[in-house]
């Protein structure tokens, strides 16, 4: 007798470490420094080893992104101070997004290094969205759905985190460059 | 439409986001205003930039073995049993498309007139034909789709496939409803699709009723333990038609 197993269930391994690098990637724009997010990269894939008998959809990527992000948001609230430590909300913020204004800088001249450094300045809540969608090609409703946000949230977060990302790009490059 | 109209929906029409019809509109709008054009093209190209520019961080290597070493200290945990199927087929891709651009739908704008469930399953119906949602599972065989919802619900509903009454199944979907999963069936009817939405009825509540919105019109019964809500573009007759051939079914 053969015993074959046709359709054995694909591992935990096979299911989640392809998505090891769009897991870095989230943790390392979130937190900003890379050693925090090894570290939090290996606590996410304990936490979804440990739940991955109740993983039953098909998305392995935003499953494993939302526990990705779940624990870089205790570890930003755990540093307690920083601009994290205030409370978000969507509408406090009210810059203007008008898209007529994304013309004020000449996108193709913009530094790769200038880019980071400006989005890394934005808060958590815009960078996550921008990372996730401009860097990952996330589609809305997968954002939402990793974020718990409508998808309407997800895209006025998008267009004002752009708009902010574009403010932050100005104020860097009216400052002298750094020694 | 006027340029304040088009231009909140310009960032998502450059991320490709707007269902068919919205998208059309905006590009008409957009080939008579050069304003908007303008506007529209520094998005594209600051979408561009920050698609090109902003850099992805790779794991470490050394991180991927901290990982599996870290895993490999641990007892693994039974996995749920996970299919993959591709979402799309032409024909579905046709037939949600054709249905797209003869509803004039966009999503968010029907939220007032029905009750939640009533709301939502309209929801449902809309986003299933945006590109990318119609099913997750495709095939017109149901004892391919009525297996591939086990293990992602706990309940089985019944999978039948309408086609010698004109509703041919073309798959299924995990969707929300009522705050639970529910099972999503997909059929076709000629151009058309019908999304019917199965989950566990709460007790004593059985009720058939139908509702119309935005041109959709929805179908609901209880059976056997369930809840049935059939939703779609088609004539409410039609739907009448599809409720009472799949209650006759499984039964």
């Amino acid at each position: 007798m053969e015993a074959s197993v046709p359709h054995a269930p694909p591992t935990f391994e096979q299911l989640m470490l392809p998505h090891l690098d769009a897991a870095y990637n989230l943790a390392r724009w979130l937190l900003r420094d890379p050693h925090d997010a090894e570290d939090a990269v290996q606590d996410a894939f304990l936490r979804a080893h440990g739940a991955f008998g109740r993983f039953r959809g098909t998305e392995g990527r935003a499953w494993l992104l939302t526990i990705v992000r779940n624990v870089c948001y205790t570890r930003l609230r755990e540093r307690s101070r920083g601009p994290e430590a205030v409370a978000f909300q969507d509408e406090v913020h009210g810059l203007g997004d008008d898209p007529a204004e994304a013309n004020a800088v000449a996108w193709h001249e913009v530094k790769s290094a200038l880019l980071q450094a400006a989005l890394e300045r934005l808060p958590a809540e815009y960078r996550e969205v921008i990372v996730l969608h401009e860097i990952e090609g996330l589609p809305y409703r997968e954002i939402a759905g990793l974020a718990g946000i409508p998808i309407g949230t997800v895209m006025s977060r998008l267009a004002r985190g752009r708009a902010r990302l574009q403010a932050e790009l100005l104020a860097l490059a009216a400052q002298p460059p750094s020694p | 439409m006027t340029c304040d109209s088009i231009r909140p929906l310009l960032e998502a029409h450059a991320d490709g986001e707007l269902d068919l019809v919205r998208q059309l509109e905006v590009e008409a709008h957009l080939a008579a205003c050069p304003a908007c054009a303008a506007a529209a093209s520094a998005l594209a190209a600051r979408r561009a930039a920050l698609r090109g520019a902003l850099p992805r961080f790779p794991a470490p290597e050394a991180l991927r073995g901290r990982v599996l070493s870290g895993l490999g200290a641990v007892t693994p945990a039974p996995a749920a049993k996970v299919v993959r199927f591709p979402v799309w087929t032409p024909a579905a891709l046709a037939a949600a498309l054709a249905a797209a651009a003869l509803l004039g739908f966009s999503w968010g704008s029907h939220r007032s007139r029905s009750d939640a469930r009533f709301a939502e399953a309209f929801g449902d119906h809309a986003r299933s034909l945006q590109a990318g949602h119609l099913v997750d599972v495709v095939s017109t065989d149901q004892h391919t789709v009525k297996p591939w919802f086990m293990g992602k619900l706990d309940f089985s509903p019944p999978v039948l496939d309408l086609a010698s009454s004109g509703f041919p199944l073309a798959g299924g979907r995990l969707e929300r409803i009522d705050g639970r999963a529910a099972a999503a069936l997909v059929f076709h009817r000629r151009l058309h699709v019908v999304n019917l939405l199965i989950w566990p009825a709460d007790a004593g509540r059985a009720t058939t009723r139908e509702e119309r919105a935005n041109g959709f019109n929805a179908a609901s019964w209880s059976q056997g333990g369930l809840n049935f809500l059939a939703v779609s573009e088609i004539p409410m007759a039609d739907l009448e038609t599809f409720a009472a051939a799949y209650r006759a079914q499984a039964r």
